[in-house]
């Protein structure tokens, strides 16, 4: 284990050496793989601030541990491999491949280059093929102009406030989810496709502002008791439910809420209707 | 007088080829050849090894110290134990044995473990431990272990093992990165608390037997069995994100409290289960969600899910008699079960003879 990630962090250092390379730019097609082997590889635990652009492969799970800084440049790609092992090692929060902070991200799109997430097919064939961008603890990070697809979930923020900003969060399990004292800010941002859009759980306050949720199989957005989100201008359309929340006062939100198979739902009553 | 002197200190060494009076302290890598016993204030400075046939028993009160040592800026510390023999760790309530760190500002990963190696011949025992800010606190492969009566606290993963037959009884696992994790085990988790982790439990390839545990406030799962078996009665399961999955798994989960779980309190994939005479509520999403699973949810009571009772996503039929819904009235099951009469692809609920009130069920006070 130990000689593995001297391994990976040699082959950081190798590939990057802690500064922006240029490289080439792909187009929205799947990559041969000869053009895969040609790019740069991350992967491992980045000991110092790193700055990526172009394209690149994330071939296996990477932490940017407390204190160091992970940038994105616009255009940057980057390519996932999906774990194909039932690995519980290591321990970071998920199975799948994963990118994991805890120090800070900045995912710095613009509308003309948006940053991409795309996992690599899977032979397991799974839709949910990589774990997603895992905030925890996370600080100072900004997810702007991003593009992530197929995720188990888009962005989780575990007591973590990133400003997550005209992103489009695709076929991911669950778009966004805030937990553990997380209050992110979710203006503009799209979220299609997958079992729910949005999740606020255990004291999580987010802002959430003209976005547009929609085509979920379940919840467009849920809200559980101890937390208290604002809601403002959002679309939340062609979800199973599009609102699903305990405080009937946060219900003012309905007229955000059009087109779902149900619109709104009142939990923690007998049947669940308000 | 002198002859009986030298006679009775050969005698001694005849009999007791133990090391009583270890050294107190250990550097770089070394290795105990006979049998030690430990008392008092133990250094650990370097990575110290228990050679196969030799046991290392560890008096009451003692501190077993560990220096910091991370030489590829991993965040892992590397001083650490490797039984290859057997170890006695033997402490008391009044006066616990602690294996710590020495820095100054310990975090969990300090330093490495207390790894147990090919010790299957005879069982390792711990016992009123407190062992902290570790990797992993307790690490053993092809390994039999007792741990009774003992804190890990503050380690990166509290238990990690795998082809390995480990018994915890009474313990508390608090704070840790991951509570416990294993793999291609057998385990009997007993009278013991994992709370405050991202993963409370999680196996794979294992035989799990799990019986008046309290699993509370785990960020990812509570407990996530993967190819597995699980025996599970008598426990608490709250306040974690997730309560109960099993994916591919085999389970008997009877008479067990699972209660406020943000998502959903117990998650069938593509398993077999028999879930009966628990207290199923509170939970965000859905009580249980059975997803292409087989067995039966019958003589529970589910009450008070955010979501649905049972939701079946998947195409199989969620067998589910005999349960109390909460409500008597069959409206209010109509919206409880989510199932084939909502989504015709999916399997139905069979909610057949349901309780006219809520089961009085046998279970702990918690």
């Amino acid at each position: 284990m130990r000689p593995f990630f001297c391994l990976l962090l040699l082959a950081l250092a190798l590939s990057f050496g802690g500064c922006a390379q240029p490289s080439r730019t792909l187009t929205d097609a799947a990559p041969a793989a000869a053009d895969l082997d040609s790019l740069p590889r991350v992967a491992g635990i980045l000991s110092a601030d790193l700055v990526l652009e172009g394209a690149l492969v994330l071939a296996d799970d990477l932490l940017v541990p407390a204190g160091v800084t992970l940038v994105l440049r616009p255009g940057t790609r980057v390519y996932v491999v999906p774990s194909e092992s039932t690995k519980i090692e290591p321990e970071w929060l998920s199975s799948a491949t994963e990118l994991l902070v805890r120090g800070t991200l900045r995912s710095e799109g613009t509308a003309e280059q948006p940053v991409v997430f795309e996992p690599l097919s899977s032979s397991a064939g799974t839709v949910y093929a990589w774990a997603g961008l895992l905030l925890d603890g996370a600080t100072d990070s900004l997810i702007r102009h991003t593009r992530i697809q197929n995720a188990e979930q888009g962005v989780l923020c575990i007591n973590s406030s990133p400003e997550i900003r005209d992103s489009r969060i695709l076929s991911c399990r669950y778009g966004i989810t805030a937990q553990q004292q997380s209050s992110p800010t979710l203006v503009g941002n799209l979220l299609q496709g997958g079992e729910a859009g949005v999740f606020c759980w255990n004291e999580s306050h987010p802002l959430i502002q003209d976005n547009h949720i929609v085509g979920h199989n379940e919840e467009g957005l849920f809200i559980d008791r101890g937390s208290r989100p604002r809601l403002l201008g959002n679309r939340i359309t062609g979800n199973g439910i599009g609102l699903a929340l305990y405080d009937p006062g946060l219900a003012g939100a309905a007229d955000q809420v059009r087109g779902n198979r149900q619109d709104l739902r009142l939990l923690g009553l007998p049947g669940g209707r308000p | 007088m002198r002859h009986s002197w030298i006679l009775a200190m050969l005698l001694l060494v005849v009999v007791w080829p133990t090391s009583i009076f270890a050294q107190q302290a250990y550097r770089g890598e070394d290795t105990l050849w006979q049998d030690t016993v430990w008392d008092g204030e133990v250094l650990i400075d370097g990575i110290l090894t228990v050679a196969p046939g030799v046991t290392l028993e560890i008096r009451p009160g003692t501190v077993v110290r560990f220096t910091p040592m991370d030489s590829n800026g991993d965040g892992i510390g590397e001083h650490e134990m490797f039984i290859q023999g057997r170890l006695l760790a033997l402490g008391t309530q009044d006066a616990p044995i602690r294996f710590t760190s020495t820095a100054a500002d310990p975090r969990p990963g300090s330093w490495g473990a207390i790894n147990m190696m090919l010790a299957e011949d005879e069982e390792n025992v711990l016992t009123h431990c407190i062992i902290e800010h570790a990797y992993r606190g307790f690490h053993a492969h092809f390994s039999r272990a007792r741990v009774s009566d003992s804190y890990f606290r503050r380690n990166m993963r509290g238990f990690q093992f795998q082809e390995s037959e480990v018994v915890i009884e009474r313990c508390l696992l608090e704070d840790n990165l991951n509570g416990l994790q294993f793999r291609n085990s057998q385990v009997r988790l007993v009278d013991s608390t994992v709370k405050g982790s991202y993963w409370g439990v999680r196996c794979v390839y294992s035989e799990l037997d799990m019986q008046g545990c309290r699993i509370e406030g785990n960020l990812i799962n509570g407990v996530n069995l993967r190819d597995s078996t699980l025996t599970a009665s008598g426990n608490l399961i709250a306040a974690n994100r997730r309560g109960l999955y099993l994916q591919r798994s085999r389970g008997s989960v009877t008479g067990n409290l699972v209660r406020g779980n943000s998502e959903h309190g117990i998650f069938l994939e593509e398993s077999e289960a028999e879930i009966s005479g628990n207290r199923i509520v509170d939970n965000g999403r859905a009580g249980v969600r059975w997803l292409n699973a087989q067995g039966r949810v019958a003589g529970n009571h589910i009450e008070g899910n955010g979501l649905y009772a049972i939701s079946n996503e998947g195409t199989t039929p969620a067998p589910a008699p005999g349960n109390w819904w909460g409500s008597a009235d069959p409206a209010v099951w109509a919206v409880l079960l989510r199932d084939g009469r909502l989504n015709p692809e999916t399997g139905l609920v069979e909610a057949v003879d349901p309780l006219e009130q809520a089961p009085g069920l046998d279970l702990p006070d918690f």
